[in-house]
């Protein structure tokens, strides 16, 4: 039974299991559940990004949470991304899905604060790439909406996106601003226009944080 | 001045536009700035990464959002028109910080700097973005003399996109 559970989580069908079954002991229910702590104590969620040549990012699924879960196979990162002016959103959304393909998937694309706030009451996202300057509600005012789970609605924000990292996107990015966002809660500041190297390296960092936390 | 066109494909040949491209034909690339009434139009680097995000020969994303952009900033010419009979500064400001955006993404040097400028004259600061003790009236005409300057600015980049794309036969 062990031995068919490791088979399921090996990322490859090469991999050799040797059994020992020199001491009845090593049959027990304890051994069993101590192997079983130790392969997935060690597999937080975590990701890294890599250019389009290299091995894919992932975010690898927890599997102590969802032991139906046989893929073991990363996934993409899910992204939301917020700006009220419609040729910003339609470049961004282009970009990622060019040059992030390997890494992202797009998930939503929200016009207006008050829009993702309802949006991340109902999906899970791991990433969040936001604009500032917005009518209604401001990239800070959304940002702090987001930590406090306040989404101006009768419905909560889903617990994992009130801590999902999330990147500015403006052209407001002198330092006192920047500072601003990072009091509010966000991870880094991308600035208008894109550029692609500093934006992959942003999402890179952002990402990171959540295997740092945990 | 003509604008050269790069030839995507590997013959590397020089092409001239004389009408809309075909799917087929070579998407459009700048190799330099060069207009009627000299340089610094579009950031190279800017525009490129975003023709780079068309499919290979076929240039009707960038056509397309290039498009949105010229739509875009007619509604924003006119809100700040209203804006500024209304003597709305602080409207003026937020559309030019609306309209600086998408400029910016298309590396439209000259709009995105005067939409700065005009960000921050409606927030009663100088063209640098410094508090400033200028009236209302003044900025008013500050901003009376910016939009004029904008305007021009702008036809000066949606010709030369025309032109890019083949819309538009360039002025000898």
């Amino acid at each position: 039974m062990l031995c068919s559970l490791i088979r399921k989580m090996c990322t490859t069908s090469t991999t050799s299991l040797l059994q020992d079954t020199s001491s009845l002991q090593k049959t027990t229910s304890a051994y069993f559940n101590s192997a079983i702590n130790t392969m997935t104590a060690s597999s937080p969620i975590h990701s890294t990004i890599s250019p389009p040549s290299s091995p894919a990012m992932s975010i690898e699924s927890d599997f102590e949470d969802n032991e139906e879960t046989t893929t073991t196979q990363p996934r993409k990162i899910k992204v939301m991304i917020i700006d009220d002016n419609s040729v910003n959103l339609t470049i961004l959304s282009r970009l990622l899905n060019k040059h992030f393909a390997d890494t992202i998937q797009l998930t939503s694309v929200q016009n207006s604060g008050l829009a993702a706030l309802d949006q991340l009451t109902k999906d899970e996202v791991d990433l969040i790439l936001m604009d500032i300057d917005m009518p209604v509600l401001s990239g800070v005012e959304t940002t702090t909406a987001i930590r406090n789970n306040d989404s101006h609605s009768e419905h909560s924000i889903l617990e994992q996106n009130m801590n999902v990292p999330i990147i500015a996107v403006t052209t407001s990015d002198a330092e006192e601003q920047r500072e601003l966002y990072r009091q509010v809660g966000m991870a880094d500041c991308v600035s208008k226009p894109i550029a692609i190297p500093k934006l992959r390296m942003a999402i890179e960092e952002a990402m990171k944080t959540i295997s740092t936390n945990g | 001045m003509a604008v050269e066109l790069r030839d995507d494909s590997d013959n590397g040949s020089d092409l001239s536009r004389s009408g809309s491209p075909s799917p087929s034909s070579p998407t459009p690339s700048l190799s330099n700035t060069t207009s009627n009434d000299g340089e610094g139009i579009v950031d190279h680097s800017t525009f490129n990464q975003l023709l780079d995000l068309d499919m290979e020969d076929d240039d009707e994303f960038s056509r397309t959002l290039v498009h949105n952009y010229f739509e875009q900033a007619q509604r924003a010419f006119g809100d700040m028109d209203a804006a500024m009979s209304a003597s709305d500064l602080l409207g003026l400001s937020r559309l030019g910080h609306f309209l600086k955006g998408s400029s910016a993404q298309l590396g439209l040097l000259k709009v995105k700097a005067s939409c700065e400028k005009l960000q921050y004259y409606g927030q009663g600061m100088d063209a640098a973005g410094q508090h400033s003790s200028i009236s209302n009236e003044e900025a008013e005409n500050q901003i009376r003399i910016l939009l004029i300057q904008m305007r021009r600015e702008y036809d000066e980049a949606e010709t030369y996109l025309k032109v890019l794309y083949g819309e538009q036969q360039l002025e000898q």
